[in-house]
């Protein structure tokens, strides 16, 4: 072999995590709160949460996303984003409307008057923007499906298609208008506005909003019970002295994670909520490392004050918390070089999370179990040590 | 070497060959193009040896291109279908029963049934007789009416029943078009989801698969010899000792029926039968459609099972039928599975169904023309039975089941049937919560840069662990190269899919392998600073670094499984790459890289580089 073997962190080192917490503590308070107010001012949102359609265009040559946002805006999108997707030479663009409907509830009345005028309609027309395109005329006999169309889009709506459907009550019959909806629209548009382009529609992800608003809180609610069940194991392995610390580190790196989303403005989606559920999962395991040793010295040095066996405990394994993190950050390298778009995202919260993680187990987990057991102790009016 | 250590080493041994047999139909799935990939050029192309042809990796709709919808039926209208159809049977039973009444109807809110009438004591005490065990009297009805209300537990199984019939339909359309390897699944109380890889348009999937159910009623023309002819343009089914013998002939084969005619003679009734449905309709397009009188004849298409169990097969045949629809399923009130009550042979699963006030006038003239003929119920194009017509039937009918079945089976063939009859009498129209589409080119551009970034990724790994820890470094190189190979078996096992969320998973678990090694290491490398001599350096270093191993794969574990109980599609396929990488990564690191290092420091004096 050519290399002597060498240490990266060289062992030996002696110094003091536990002594320079409040630092950290300030710091990590900081940029916690930070994260979080900056999320209150908005998360950008995919559709997986918020609801709404999200196209991915490719172009045969470069286009102007100025020129997009133009076109879709004048189909009615107010609140439409356009983003270049991957490299600037794939001449590929995101484009996210938030409605999943192309009809608003004008139209809609439009429509039900011109319907009415001329046929026998019974009830009240139902339609939900939240659902999509979609009107449900009920008629106490059979209608014309060509008349009926014909008077929808009289109206100024265009039909995709009319289905006959069985009526409610017996005799009734009921019919669903399919309007055009927002891809075709857009498609058509981009076919037209940019003909010599050549847009080519490779991705369309639509989200109805109820849907976004559920997978939004069972995301929640994932991290949360995740974060319960590593808390719960690492009580049940260890002590549920150590819970408070546990707790403490995984939640402060699932908030620096989510800020990753948060001051980037990248997409926050559901493979967001994987990286955090990730992070929260992997960033224990060095807490767990330097928890195991924390065990071990104390029952090797009994009597000493913990915040030294913390200290010692930390700088021991201070090499194998630190390489096991930068390997596992080397194997991202690969995403952040061929990644695109929200692979490129995870590769880059993961590198974040795991940095963060190992950062937190030397200044914020460790440290903070000392803190909490001399509060503790105090209280008690004993010395702090652990056995 | 002690006798635990050749033990251990067969383990491993045993674990590779089986990985890499495992990897055969996943390597020549992907050697093939992607378009010959789903047909059965892959089936023919994996050696006999080898393991099933089913057992290979997948690529997800992200990878590959395709449709995944997530429908969501609306049962709330099934719900309210339900109380317009009820409040039709109650002003029918308080007739019956002579109970002054003044007309029922839903309520406003469609919810509940609303009879008007001036003596609310008597009707509601003869509506608690008929209906009591579903509905119940809730309190706040106008004055002048009493209301009757379907109870919770009752109101559930609508829901349930609702989406289950979403999902039958759904399906039968989908067998149809011929789409390989389709999934689709209920998901939550209200949603069928679907996944169509490889299928390109959209507006075709969201358009078929957006309609309610269309029911018909036709009767069999089991008396015409329109097929006959057929026998000599096809091959003949190849038959075994309990019908039907796979595999079928490409292209079609017939085979013969033994139908009863009205007549009481019996006759052999010429069938058409191919493997699917697709084969089936073009065969029926070319050579079957030529022999009939459309003006007066139709050909329906339904599927038939032999064997049982495991073994139970199913194919498509036709059946010849009149073309006139006799009755559709606007005029079916209500269906369900129930036992005969017959005192000898009684308690046979059975089928009652009740017909609406203008069905019933239907049935009963279309029953008393046509008894002893064969009636078939078609859904969707598809004909689910062909009982045959034992005697009139008016406002409510049974359907008896063929016999040699068992009582299981019957069971499950009467709800069945229930399930299709509902299908026409409950509209329960679905609306699409989610829908994501990905084009067939943007597939193999991300299969492309997916790899790559793996590659690199592992690439750099494995020069890291050679250049810091050595000979250490080395071995742990083996045991990673094994990791991946051991989570690419594992899932191909199981025919999982890969999303590209599940490339990033696959590649993070390499570096979480690499992790195990790296605290491996780093004990031992303290153990020889403490002094200890090589070997026991080694097996105290494997014995202390155990539990922590173990800790930090069950927290990443428990938060994986959170994860892939939560997520769907790509994100799911990330969980389940994460876990099995988890488990395998323990295998690796504790098990393979032990055997390997036990070895080279099987002498006291060994030295390790590490």
């Amino acid at each position: 072999m050519i290399f002597k073997s060498f240490d990266i962190v060289p062992h030996g080192t002696k110094f003091d995590f536990v002594g320079k917490r409040h630092i950290a503590v300030v710091l990590s308070l900081i940029v916690n709160l930070a994260v979080i107010g900056w999320s209150i001012k908005g998360l950008n949102f995919g559709v997986d949460f918020a609801g709404g359609t999200e196209m991915e265009v490719k172009f045969s040559q470069a286009v102007d996303p100025g020129a997009i946002r133009h076109g879709v805006e004048e189909l009615g999108f107010k609140d439409a984003s356009v983003q270049t997707y991957g490299a600037e030479s794939e001449n590929t663009f995101l484009i996210r409307v938030g409605r999943v409907a192309m009809m608003s509830a004008a139209d809609f009345e439009k429509v039900v008057q011109a319907v009415r005028a001329q046929l026998p309609v019974k009830g009240s027309p139902s339609f939900n923007a939240d659902m999509g395109d979609k009107i449900e005329f009920q008629f106490e006999s059979p209608v014309d499906t060509a008349a009926l169309r014909a008077a929808v889009e009289g109206a100024g709506v265009r039909v995709a298609d009319v289905r006959n459907e069985q009526g409610l009550a017996a005799g009734t019959r009921s019919y669903t208008v399919i309007t055009q909806g927002i891809r075709e629209k857009v498609e058509h548009d981009l076919g037209v506005r940019f003909a010599q382009a050549k847009p080519e529609v490779r991705r369309v992800e639509y989200v109805g909003p109820a849907v976004g608003r559920e997978l939004r809180n069972q995301g929640f609610k994932a991290v949360l019970y995740a974060m319960a069940l590593i808390v719960i194991y690492v009580g049940l392995r260890f002590d549920f002295r150590f819970s408070p610390g546990v707790i403490i580190a995984i939640v402060h790196d699932a908030i620096i994670t989510f800020g990753y989303f948060a001051f980037s403005g990248r997409e926050f989606n559901l493979t967001s909520i994987a990286v955090i559920l990730t992070v929260v999962g992997y960033s224990v395991n060095d807490t767990v490392v330097v928890y195991d040793r924390i065990r071990e010295n104390g029952l090797k040095l009994q009597g000493k004050a913990l915040g030294d066996i913390v200290n010692l405990s930390i700088n021991e394994t201070l090499g194998r918390t630190f390489l096991t993190s930068f390997a596992t950050a080397l194997s991202l390298i690969g995403l952040l070089i061929f990644g695109v778009g929200e692979i490129w995202d995870f590769a880059m919260a993961m590198l974040i999370g795991i940095v963060v993680g190992t950062y937190s187990t030397w200044f914020i987990a460790a440290p903070m179990t000392v803190w909490l057991e001399e509060r503790a102790a105090k209280k008690a009016g004993a010395k702090a040590t652990i056995a | 070497m002690d006798r635990s250590w050749n033990w251990r080493l067969a383990i491993v041994l045993v674990v590779t060959v089986l990985s890499v047999y495992q990897l055969i139909p996943t390597w020549h799935y992907f050697k093939l193009s992607p378009e010959a990939r789903n047909t059965d050029v892959f089936d023919k192309s994996v050696p006999s040896w080898a393991p099933k042809a089913r057992k290979h990796l997948t690529l997800g709709l992200d990878l590959q291109g395709g449709i995944h919808l997530a429908l969501g039926v609306d049962v709330d209208k099934a719900v309210k279908a339900k109380v317009t159809r009820r409040a039709d049977e109650i002003a029918s039973w308080l007739k019956e029963k002579k109970v002054a009444f003044d007309g029922c109807a839903p309520s406003a809110d469609g919810v509940r049934v609303e009879c008007r009438t001036t003596d609310a004591a008597a009707l509601e005490k003869s509506v608690s007789d008929g209906y009591g065990n579903e509905m119940y009297v809730p309190a706040g009805a106008p004055a002048g009416t009493v209301q009757f209300g379907f109870m919770d537990k009752v109101v559930q199984e609508f829901r349930a029943k609702a989406v289950e019939q979403a999902e039958k339909t759904i399906r039968n359309r989908i067998d149809k078009w011929g789409v390989t390897e389709p999934d689709i699944k209920r998901k939550g109380t209200n949603q069928v989801q679907i996944q169509l890889p490889g299928f390109k348009d959209p507006q075709k999937a969201k358009e078929l698969i957006g309609r309610t159910a269309q029911l018909e009623f036709r009767i069999c023309d089991d008396e015409s010899p329109a097929l006959d002819p057929i026998r000599s343009q096809l091959p003949v089914c190849p038959s075994g000792r309990d019908g039907m013998h796979f595999p079928l002939p490409e292209g079609g084969c017939w085979t013969v029926e033994n139908v009863e005619l009205p007549t009481g003679a019996s006759r052999e009734n010429t069938v058409v039968a191919a493997a699917d449905r697709a084969q089936l309709d073009k065969v029926i397009a070319e050579k079957v459609k030529p022999l009939i009188d459309p003006s007066k004849q139709a050909i329906g298409v339904g599927e038939s099972f032999v064997g049982e169990g495991a073994f139970r097969k199913g194919y498509h045949r036709t059946f010849l039928m009149r073309s006139r629809v006799e009755m559709t399923g606007d005029y079916i009130a209500d269906a369900r599975a129930s036992f005969d009550q017959g005192a000898i042979g009684g308690g046979k699963p059975i089928v009652t169904f009740a017909m609406s006030a203008e069905g019933a006038r239907l049935m009963e003239k279309l029953t008393t023309e046509n008894v002893k003929r064969r009636m078939a119920t078609v859904l969707d194009d598809k004909v689910e039975t062909a009982p045959y017509i034992q005697s009139t039937i008016s406002s409510n009918g049974q359907i008896t089941l063929g016999g040699g079945k068992s009582f299981q089976e019957m069971n499950e063939e009467a709800n069945e049937i229930a399930l299709v009859l509902k299908a026409g009498a409950l509209p329960a129209p679905v609306t699409i919560f989610e829908e994501r589409t990905v084009g067939a080119t943007l597939g193999p551009e991300l299969v492309k840069k997916g790899t790559l970034a793996a590659l690199v990724g592992l690439g750099i790994v494995l020069v890291f662990m050679a250049l810091y820890y050595r000979g250490s470094g080395l071995i742990a190189d083996v045991a990673l190269a094994l990791n991946g190979v051991l989570v690419l078996a594992v899932m191909s096992m199981f025919g999982s899919t890969l999303t590209l969320p599940g490339i990033a998973g696959f590649v993070l678990t390499l570096g979480m392998a690499v992790d195990a090694n790296v605290l491996i290491n780093e004990r031992i490398r303290e153990e020889l600073r403490a002094g200890k001599g090589t070997k026991q350096a080694v097996q105290l270093g494997y014995d202390k670094v155990f539990w922590t191993i173990v800790d930090a794969h069950v927290t990443t574990l428990a938060a994986a499984v959170v994860l892939m109980n939560y997520g769907t599609g790509p994100v799911r396929g990330f969980a389940v790459t994460l876990i099995i990488g988890l488990l395998a990564s323990m295998f690796t690191s504790i098990v393979v890289t032990r055997v390997m290092m036990e070895y080279f420091t099987r002498h006291e004096t060994a030295r390790l580089s590490v």
